[in-house]
């Protein structure tokens, strides 16, 4: 279990989601920005303008600048959506 | 299809919830939304399996009170959409909604109630876009919601009592916290005592964050703001430095600390793009945490049956949310004949009076939020100030200079406020940097419109939206 975990939580069945192809643990319940944070990706995205990393800001759907691609569609906000079994998320390049 | 209800309720924080509770009991056919996947707004977001097997106490009195708003509504004539967004409203209460699955129709009501809540308010510094840096509530969001932590170590910076509340959790949670950089100062503290008794138990509250953190041997410092954040792919290093009373910064004081993480806020602003959108008229008040939604005291907007309650009409905390929910009920099943007006007058009387206490309460708590005005003079011209489109205060500035100075003008010279977000992180400071500058009132200054869809919806959706033809209103039947 990766440090960021807090450990006195209880947590939903462990399962496997995959960024950019890598499989990653996450357990259900968490949202994709939580678990994608546990995982080590802090790096979500590249502005299209000046190139300049993206990562979790509000949290809470408002700022879009967590916008990833889930299952294929691009633009998701991470913080909106919950992991899923075999999940597959695309984040930019690191 | 069957999309027209008594009442549609857009938001199911504590005000939605407290909204929909009593009129379920009068047996009112009504649809709740909410974009977010769970019900309950901000303060019920728990873990989904936090509470399975052991049932804790919940010490805190609303969320208590919420959550039992929460287990109430399931009924047979309350709706729930989650994980469900309005893009606009339109005439006779037409909704264009998106909901879960993408799909995009139209949803119609005899009233609606908004309460749509709030977000949080930021101050730019260089390098504010770099990973790691994140908003107070996404920090509490992430351990809240999925049990995470927002960092191996945290720097808490910004205004106001949230901070405190903040780095207490990240402590509770067995996290470190390096420091607790607050901008106000203990003078604006004691300005803010005097809103009187409704404050107390905050303020014993905020002992009881400040015991924690003294016992952790956590640094707590006043007057210290952020001046940048530094990092290549993600933050490295934080620079903050000491300001004076009117929060410019005091040079020579700078100092670094190495983090991964920095949770930065200043209090919160009014969700009013969807209320605006529907021809509601917006005020300005900084005691009420910006532009809000103007209500009556029955919260009527000034758009008729269309009810504004919650944050959206200032910010004064769960507390204001649930009262105005209320009355906003009581309104509705008056003007319906549901409930006679002797009935009404009992039933908001004291409602009304309670309201009058929470707003003063959050004259309060938007007053320790506030960063000084002066502050955004000393903030570097390569600063982003609108995240979306990648606009500096610079450009900002210069257009300032070259005579656009409303909210609309500079909106339509820099396109700040034009992005994914809609204006939602920048709108309210842009509005400050505007109002420092011109020195004209909040009305001169203005609020930038809002227009449908308020949301980020994909072409494809609305390509595949589900129409209603127009002989199709007729003869359809309450539920």
């Amino acid at each position: 279990m990766s440090d960021l975990r807090i450990s006195s939580v209880l947590r939903g069945a462990k399962i496997k989601i995959f960024v950019n192809g890598k499989g990653c643990t996450a357990y259900e319940g968490e949202t994709v920005h939580a678990a994608l944070l546990a995982a080590g990706y802090r790096l979500l995205r590249k502005t299209p303008k000046t190139d300049q990393p993206r990562g979790i800001f509000c949290g809470m759907g408002v700022c879009y600048d967590c916008l990833v691609a889930i299952n294929g569609t691009p633009n998701q906000r991470a913080c909106m959506a919950r992991v899923e079994d075999r999940m597959e998320i695309e984040v930019d390049e690191q | 299809m069957n999309n027209k209800y008594h009442v549609i309720i857009v938001g199911s924080g504590l005000a939605g919830l407290a909204a929909a509770d009593i009129l379920s009991r009068y047996g009112v056919h009504i649809l709740v939304i909410d974009d977010n996947a769970h019900t309950g707004g901000q303060l019920l977001r728990k873990q989904p399996y936090a509470g399975r097997g052991s049932k804790r106490f919940e010490p805190d009195r609303l969320k208590r009170h919420g959550a039992r708003l929460a287990a109430r509504l399931q009924k047979d004539n309350v709706q729930i959409l989650n994980g469900t967004q309005v893009l606009g409203i339109y005439p006779e209460h037409t909704l264009l909604i998106e909901d879960s699955r993408r799909n995009v129709s139209e949803y119609r009501a005899d009233s609606l109630i908004i309460a749509t809540g709030a977000r949080e308010r930021q101050l730019p510094f260089k390098g504010w876009t770099l990973p790691g840096v994140m908003s107070t509530g996404a920090a509490q969001i992430l351990m809240k919601s999925s049990g995470i932590l927002p960092g191996r170590k945290t720097l808490i910076g910004g205004c106001g009592p949230l901070l405190l509340a903040l780095a207490a959790e990240i402590l509770a949670s067995r996290g470190h916290v390096l420091a607790v950089l607050d901008q106000g100062s203990t003078t604006m503290k004691l300005k803010a005592i005097s809103a009187g008794p409704a404050i107390w138990p905050k303020l014993f509250e905020g002992a009881t964050y400040l015991a924690r953190l003294a016992a952790a041997r956590v640094s707590v410092q006043q007057r210290v703001r952020i001046v940048e954040a530094r990092g290549r792919q993600h933050l490295e290093e934080v620079i903050v430095a000491d300001v004076d009373a009117d929060g410019r910064i005091v040079r020579g004081t700078e100092r670094s600390y190495p983090t991964d993480t920095l949770a930065v806020g200043y209090g919160f602003s009014p969700n009013i793009e969807l209320p605006q959108q529907a021809g509601c008229a917006v005020k300005f008040s900084n005691a009420k945490g910006g532009w809000y939604v103007a209500v009556d005291d029955t919260m009527t907007s000034t758009v008729a049956d269309i009810y504004a309650v919650g944050e959206t009409t200032g910010i004064a905390g769960a507390g204001k949310s649930i009262v105005e929910g209320r009355i906003a009920a009581w309104t509705i099943l008056n003007k319906q004949g549901a409930v006679d007006w002797p009935t009404y007058e009992t039933k908001t009387r004291p409602l009304t009076r309670q309201r009058s206490r929470q707003v003063r309460y959050g004259r309060f708590l938007n007053q320790l939020c506030r960063p000084q005005p002066d502050c955004y003079a000393d903030i570097l011209d390569e600063t982003m100030v609108c995240r979306c489109e990648e606009i500096t205060i610079g450009e900002v500035r210069r257009q300032l200079n070259n005579g656009f100075t409303t909210m609309n003008a500079i909106k339509r010279a820099t396109r700040c406020g034009m992005g994914h977000c809609q204006g939602r992180t920048c709108g309210p400071i842009l509005f400050d940097i505007i109002s420092t500058f011109t020195q004209r009132p909040p009305a001169a200054v203005g609020c930038a419109s809002a227009r449908a869809p308020v949301k980020t919806v994909s072409l494809g959706a609305l390509a595949q939206m589900t129409v209603n033809s127009g002989d199709d209103h007729e003869g359809r039947s309450h539920g």
